[in-house]
């Protein structure tokens, strides 16, 4: 009988080779490299799945975080990505709120894109420490709610919270501004060293603010009338 | 270009045409070069052995175009192919088109045959072929189909011809050609109107014929074709003259003709061009968007798609009848033509899909509900030409989208038919169950 696909006999189907994929793979090369360095990041300073916030334990996981990071080439949807594999993936083993903000502060802040927006508003934890040391130029937005700590140490750049934040929100922040567009939580802006926090909701108190503003909707409340940490507005 | 210049000679009598005789605008593009589409295809239909079927509006040189371009081709004066060519109308006979009883024979109460100049030369035209009868019609595609012209008990046998006919649109003096016969034309094109600065132009230009025009050689060949010596001397006879005439072509308008032997090897030169094997798997899938039924086994003429069919986003869908086994034929001939002409070494995609709108715009008979709904789209095409040119962009685009997998599935089928254990492989298009189908038949 007649072959009828006889000129075909010596095809030999190369692999596909689709833009899609190639983006796929790069994607998921560059999510095993963050993934990875949070692990290590993990390993060196949770040990006992126990982290505490202090001064030293945050420069130093900052610290680490920053030499694991600087050898990976992501983006900003990479970071966004990483958020959410924290809560969703069974390849990341643990969420600790305070390294993996440390972590993902590190990444945004050794970004190429000067504006990073990161949709965190499915996430179920709030994660701590995020715009730690966000340095001048950069714009930080966040959709959504952030934990403890958020924008300590800001060094120039501009954090936006869409949601609320909670505790120690600004502090030692050394420049720059913060804007949460709901409420804050206690110690708001504590050892505050320059820059301004805006709210648009409600602030639960102030900590000791040595310099800056601190703004509630379109009040100036530090400098003002406040004398007393944590009073309640 | 290739060794022996016959491209380049080929290009140069398309040049010499275009600036000379039948002013056009350039129609189609291939591979970044643009053609008139009717010299093009002509050019082909005469150096392929074709058929081709030129339509357009009265007085836009579909018949002239057609006498150019065999006239350098095949080296005879123009005088000629007019006293051959065949005009369709109603009274034309049998005895006008092919052959008489040589009557003065007859009144010895010998049986002999005048062969028309039309049945004995290479080029036939025949001019408005709608006007022409079904019957004489079919009596001439017969004859073109299979190179024999039968009379009384005698026949004569053409070895090599090509056809030319033209078709004015439907007027009150029309018949319809009728599908059987269409089918048989390997390509359709339309000769158009050029603007109207260049038809200005060949208004100022009215004798330009003349420069085709060889009154000794043409009363030569008028009486070499009358003669009473047998056929096959007749041919060689004719060819000493044609080459003469090729000299004199050489001499006065400097283009070099093709004789009989140089037109031979071109032929057997495109004969030898194959379809690489993305182009192959595109024809394939092409026919069988144009004959597919996944409910009737094959189109049919007769049978209306199923509500609600699957393949409803397929031509199969469109289309009333199922694709001829002409049409591949077609499509390859015209395809290596023009793949040589363009000194390619492979048929490819790109060939194929500039060639096969032509060879489908005759054949395919589109349902009403497609024709109303794209009648009144912008186009510069004719509407049979246009229909086909889109037909052939979304089959295109169907086979960019798969061609990996369809390649594979027909190495697959390949390798089924080769005697591997292995399963079809299965897809979206007429073209996987049709692979399926080839593939039972062989295991029954």
């Amino acid at each position: 009988m007649i072959n009828p696909f006889e000129e075909f006999k010596s095809f030999s189907p190369s692999p596909p080779d689709l833009p899609m994929d190639q983006i796929v793979q790069s994607a998921e090369a560059v999510m095993d490299r963050i993934r990875w360095g949070y692990e290590k990041l993990l390993e060196e300073e949770a040990k006992e799945l126990v982290w505490m916030v202090q001064y030293n334990t945050i420069i130093k996981a900052y610290e680490l975080a920053e030499r694991y990071i600087m050898e990976i080439d992501y983006t900003a949807e990479d970071i966004e990505e990483f958020c959410f594999a924290l809560e969703n993936t069974r390849k990341i083993p643990y969420l600790i709120p305070g390294p993996a903000g440390i972590y993902i502060s590190a990444l945004c802040n050794y970004s190429k894109e000067e504006e990073i927006v990161l949709k965190l508003s499915e996430l179920k934890t709030e994660i701590n420490l995020i715009g730690f040391r966000l340095p001048k130029g950069k714009r930080l937005i966040i959709e959504g709610d952030t934990g403890d700590f958020t924008g300590i140490g800001l060094e120039g750049g501009e954090l936006v919270v869409e949601g609320s934040a909670k505790n120690w929100t600004g502090a030692g922040m050394k420049g720059g501004k913060i804007l949460i567009k709901k409420n804050i939580g206690l110690h708001t802006g504590e050892w505050m060293m320059g820059g301004e926090i805006y709210v648009g909701g409600r602030v639960r108190g102030l900590g000791n603010i040595v310099v800056g503003m601190v703004y509630v909707r379109v009040y100036q409340v530090f400098p003002g009338k406040v004398k007393y940490p944590n009073l309640y507005y | 270009m290739g060794k022996n210049g016959y491209q380049k000679q080929v290009m140069e009598i398309y040049q010499f045409i275009s600036e000379h005789l039948y002013f056009n605008r350039p129609d189609m593009e291939v591979k970044g070069e643009r053609f008139n589409s009717a010299i093009l295809l002509s050019l082909l239909t005469s150096l392929k052995r074709g058929k081709e079927l030129i339509i357009g509006e009265p007085g836009l040189g579909k018949t002239t175009s057609a006498e150019f371009v065999s006239s350098l081709i095949y080296q005879l004066p123009l005088g000629v192919i007019w006293g051959s060519e065949v005009s369709g109308h109603p009274e034309q006979t049998e005895e006008k088109i092919i052959g008489r009883p040589d009557l003065g024979k007859l009144n010895r109460g010998e049986e002999d045959v005048v062969w028309t100049n039309f049945a004995q030369i290479p080029v036939k035209i025949v001019d408005e072929i709608n006007r022409l009868p079904e019957t004489k019609q079919s009596m001439i595609l017969d004859g073109v189909d299979r190179g024999n012209w039968e009379y009384l008990n005698e026949m004569i046998i053409n070895e090599e011809y090509c056809l030319f006919a033209t078709a004015n649109y439907q007027d009150g003096g029309t018949n319809t050609i009728i599908a059987p016969l269409v089918d048989r034309f390997d390509v359709m094109v339309e000769s158009r109107y050029p603007g109207p600065n260049l038809s200005f132009l060949i208004a100022k230009d009215r004798r330009k014929d003349h420069l085709l025009r060889h009154p000794q050689y043409e009363k030569d060949l008028y009486h070499i074709l009358k003669s009473k010596i047998p056929y096959e001397k007749k041919i060689a006879k004719i060819e000493e003259v044609s080459n003469a005439y090729g000299e004199y072509l050489q001499e006065t308008l400097g283009l070099k003709s093709f004789r009989k032997q140089d037109r031979d090897r071109i032929c057997t030169e495109m004969e030898s061009l194959e379809l690489d094997l993305d182009a192959s798997a595109f024809t394939r899938m092409l026919l069988a968007e144009l004959s597919f039924c996944d409910r009737y086994g094959q189109k049919r003429v007769i049978e209306n798609c199923e509500e609600g069919c699957h393949y409803t986003g397929y031509l199969c869908h469109q289309i009333k009848n199922c694709a001829s086994n002409r049409l591949p034929l077609s499509i390859k001939q015209y395809a290596q033509g023009l793949t040589w002409l363009l000194d390619d070494s492979e048929i490819d995609m790109e060939h194929i899909k500039s060639i096969a709108p032509y060879t489908l715009a005759h054949r395919i008979q589109w349902k009403e509900e497609v024709l109303s709904q794209k009648e009144r789209l912008q186009r510069d095409d004719p509407f049979p030409i246009f229909l086909a040119k889109e037909a052939v962009i979304a089959v295109s685009k169907r086979y960019r989208e798969q061609s990996d997998h369809l390649k594979d599935a027909l190495a697959v089928g390949s390798r089924i038919f080769q005697g591997d254990p292995l399963q079809p492989i299965e897809g979206d298009h007429p073209l996987y169950l049709e692979i399926k189908k080839d593939i039972e038949a062989r295991r029954r």
